[in-house]
């Protein structure tokens, strides 16, 4: 019962710090300032049908105040730029769901890059990284405040995500080596139980001997 | 008037350092001392099912990596869930009458064996339709349950076979709550050196060896009975010359075994007690499966966090469950069959209301609250279950227990697939129903009747006038109608 108490414990402080954590208000992605970036992404290789190789490609992307303008311009510190699965690679996958909610959405898991705020032309070249799944995507860049708050984004695709969209192939992770000592184990298991019947039957026949 | 010592052969073990009955189980439960068979065994029953637990759910809290790398959706992993489940149905079903046959430790050593290498293939999986198939077979491992409850019943008396079946359950399900935790240590360990695509399949590897491992142990070191392996007792029979004899006998051990599938499946007892497992043990697999999700999407947690909450559900199976044994065997020593009973339906109806409210609590630490005390109960209410099987049926106890045991795996897929599947799943709602349905099912403890020990709603059958035994050691069990069957002799007083 100590184990449960200790355990109990643990989990109330826990639960503690994050309700402290949630006292604060909510922030909602459709208050963040819309368009206030302009994105664009030039990726290694274009035209229809193309899949890029994660581990292989590259995106060229660039970001720069829109010229919209932003009414919140002053606030901006950092442009955190970010990877985002797109409509078609969210269905019936809850744990890429959006959510106006800020600290639910799960739109945009994958960091680029992140700069400090520059008013004019940035650009980067990022190369996809070996952990980026299958799916299809574009990018955003969100400003962020001086206490890592969201005030604005843009985008590389329209509002409803149908625009300048890129799909990704993600590596195999099976490798021979892999499926070589797999097998060899499996094969021992197996053995083993069968060295056990064999000595079982010929301990059994020592006692009939008997 | 005392009854005629049938057996004047004293006992095997006369100089073992514990108390047992006349069959040569153990009448207390010394779980801390290795230098009794029984005890040898309790630690091998439930380190070999630890193992099994282990390996069947050291895939789901590496899902979310799975599902990025093979690009699964929502659908395909519920679907899985769902397989990992239904493979073991069978397998528990098989399992009961293959230890009236071969014996425990044999069935569960070769359970082990053969589903180790099942573990191993899901580092070769490349396609959803390969996944699923891993959980289905994975789930077979599942079944060792049923082989663990078999042995402890062979091993310890009636006054402490519910604490010895709810602590050797108990410690080896907190298996599911252990690869929890360690399943993500382990990937998060190798991804260090190997990509994430790799690291999660080299992964598997060690709930695989820690499998092989345990079934090696078994078979080294344990024993069916407190007499020796069922086998050899077995072969001692065939050591007959003549060859009329032999074909006698062999004649007769058929027919036994016939006999024994058919009284356990006859029981309506049995049926009774898997539709009770069916909505504990199952509505707690179908927890394990969908809690961490459940914290993930409705409260925003990290993928750690979640983790570690459905950690904390499947770990307190390690007091809970034993608690809910020790619970029918106080009940049953103080009030007999009833008692036993009538603890069940209270801890499972209890475990129904608190599952109910699990999905109306809106915040997050009222829910981790209410989930860990619904889990208290829930797993509770699994020990009490396997503390009213083992009066069922002495003789066709294997059969029996793999009923009970399939049935918590039917209520896990039937759950799970009424109200987890599909596209748009409201999960609040859903487990507020699974409460509900636990409630509801709970009433079917008043069907249960023993004549010579009585029910809920009534006591022994006025015909019986035998004593009362459900508060002590087992005994060959009768038919309904409280005779004596033939072929079955006992002492006349």
């Amino acid at each position: 019962m100590a184990i449960q108490k200790i355990l109990f414990a643990s989990l109330l402080i826990c639960s503690l710090i994050q309700s402290i954590h949630g006292a604060e208000k909510v922030r909602l992605f459709k208050e963040l300032d819309k368009g206030a970036l302009d994105v664009t992404t030039k990726p290694s290789r274009e035209g229809p049908g193309v899949v890029l190789d994660a581990g292989k490609d590259t995106l060229n992307i660039t970001w720069t105040l829109s010229s919209i303008g932003s009414k919140r311009e002053a606030e901006f510190k950092i442009i955190k730029v970010k990877l985002c699965y797109a409509p078609p690679s969210q269905v019936d996958r809850p744990w890429r769901k959006t959510h106006d909610e800020l600290f639910k959405d799960k739109t945009c898991p994958h960091k680029i890059i992140a700069k400090p705020y520059d008013k004019t032309l940035q650009s980067t070249t990022w190369t996809l990284e070996r952990d980026i799944p299958t799916g299809t995507y574009f990018v955003r860049a969100y400003a962020v405040d001086a206490i890592g708050h969201e005030v604005a984004y843009g985008q590389s695709t329209d509002d409803a995500k149908k625009t300048n969209l890129f799909s990704v192939q993600a590596i195999s992770g099976r490798h021979a080596s892999l499926d070589i000592a797999s097998i060899c184990f499996s094969v021992f298991s197996v053995v083993a139980l069968v060295v056990f019947f064999v000595n079982e039957k010929r301990k059994a026949k020592i006692e009939q001997s008997k | 008037m005392e009854p005629s010592q049938r057996n004047t052969k004293p006992p095997s073990f006369s100089d073992s350092t514990i108390p047992v009955d006349s069959d040569g189980r153990a009448t207390v439960f010394r779980p801390f001392s290795l230098s009794s068979p029984h005890s040898r065994a309790f630690h091998l029953a439930w380190l070999s099912l630890f193992s099994c637990f282990f390996s069947t759910f050291s895939i789901p809290p590496l899902v979310p990596v799975i599902s990025s790398d093979l690009n699964l959706s929502a659908s395909t992993v519920s679907a899985a869930g769902i397989a990992s489940f239904a493979g073991s149905i069978f397998s528990r079903l098989a399992m009961g009458p293959l230890c009236d046959l071969i014996g425990p430790r044999t069935s569960s050593a070769i359970l082990s064996f053969l589903t180790a290498p099942v573990i191993l293939s899901a580092s070769l999986v490349s396609s959803p339709t390969s996944f699923i198939l891993v959980r289905f077979f994975v789930g077979f491992s599942l079944a060792n349950f049923v082989a663990n409850q078999y042995w402890m019943s062979s091993m310890f008396s009636g006054n402490v076979i519910g604490l010895a079946n709810g602590v050797s359950a108990g410690w080896a399900n907190v298996g599911a709550g252990i690869s929890q935790l360690l399943m993500p240590l382990i990937y998060s360990t190798i991804a260090e050196f190997l990509p994430r695509a790799v690291a999660w399949r080299v992964s598997f590897v060690f709930p695989a060896i820690f499998q092989v491992t345990t079934a090696v142990l078994v078979l080294l070191y344990g024993q069916d009975t407190p007499h020796g392996n069922r086998k050899n007792s077995n072969q001692n029979k065939l050591t007959i010359p003549e060859e009329e004899e032999v074909l006698v006998v062999e004649e007769d051990e058929r027919s036994s075994f016939v006999e024994i599938l058919i009284g356990g499946l006859g029981n309506y007892r049995a049926w009774i007690l898997a539709l009770l497992y069916g909505y504990s043990y199952g509505v707690e697999l179908t927890t394990d499966n969908v809690i961490a999700g459940y914290f993930y999407e409705r409260f925003g947690v990290n993928l750690e966090a979640a983790g570690t909450i459905a950690a904390s559900f499947g770990i307190s199976n390690i007091a809970s469950r034993p608690a809910g044994g020790m619970i029918s065997d106080a009940l049953g020593k103080r009030f007999g069959m009833r008692g036993r009973l009538w603890g069940l339906w209270i801890v499972q109806s209890v475990a129904g209301l608190l599952c109910v409210l699990l999905g109306r609590v809106n915040s997050l630490w009222g829910s981790i609250l209410v989930m860990w005390v619904f889990s208290v109960f829930v797993q509770a209410a699994s020990g009490l279950v396997f503390g009213v099987v083992p009066f069922v049926s002495t003789r066709s106890l294997g059969v029996v227990a793999g009923i009970t045991g399939s049935g918590g795996t039917v209520g896990a897929v039937v759950t799970q697939f009424l109200l987890f599947s599909g596209d748009d799943v409201r999960k609040q709602r859903s487990i507020s129903l699974m409460g509900l349905m636990t409630f509801v099912f709970a009433l079917s403890v008043t069907s249960i009747y023993f004549p010579q020990w009585g029910g809920m709603c009534c006591g022994p059958s006025s015909s019986s006038e035998e004593e009362d035994i459900s508060r002590g050691l087992l005994v060959e069990d009768e038919d309904e109608e409280g005779k004596v069957v033939s072929g079955s002799l006992r002492p006349v007083c």
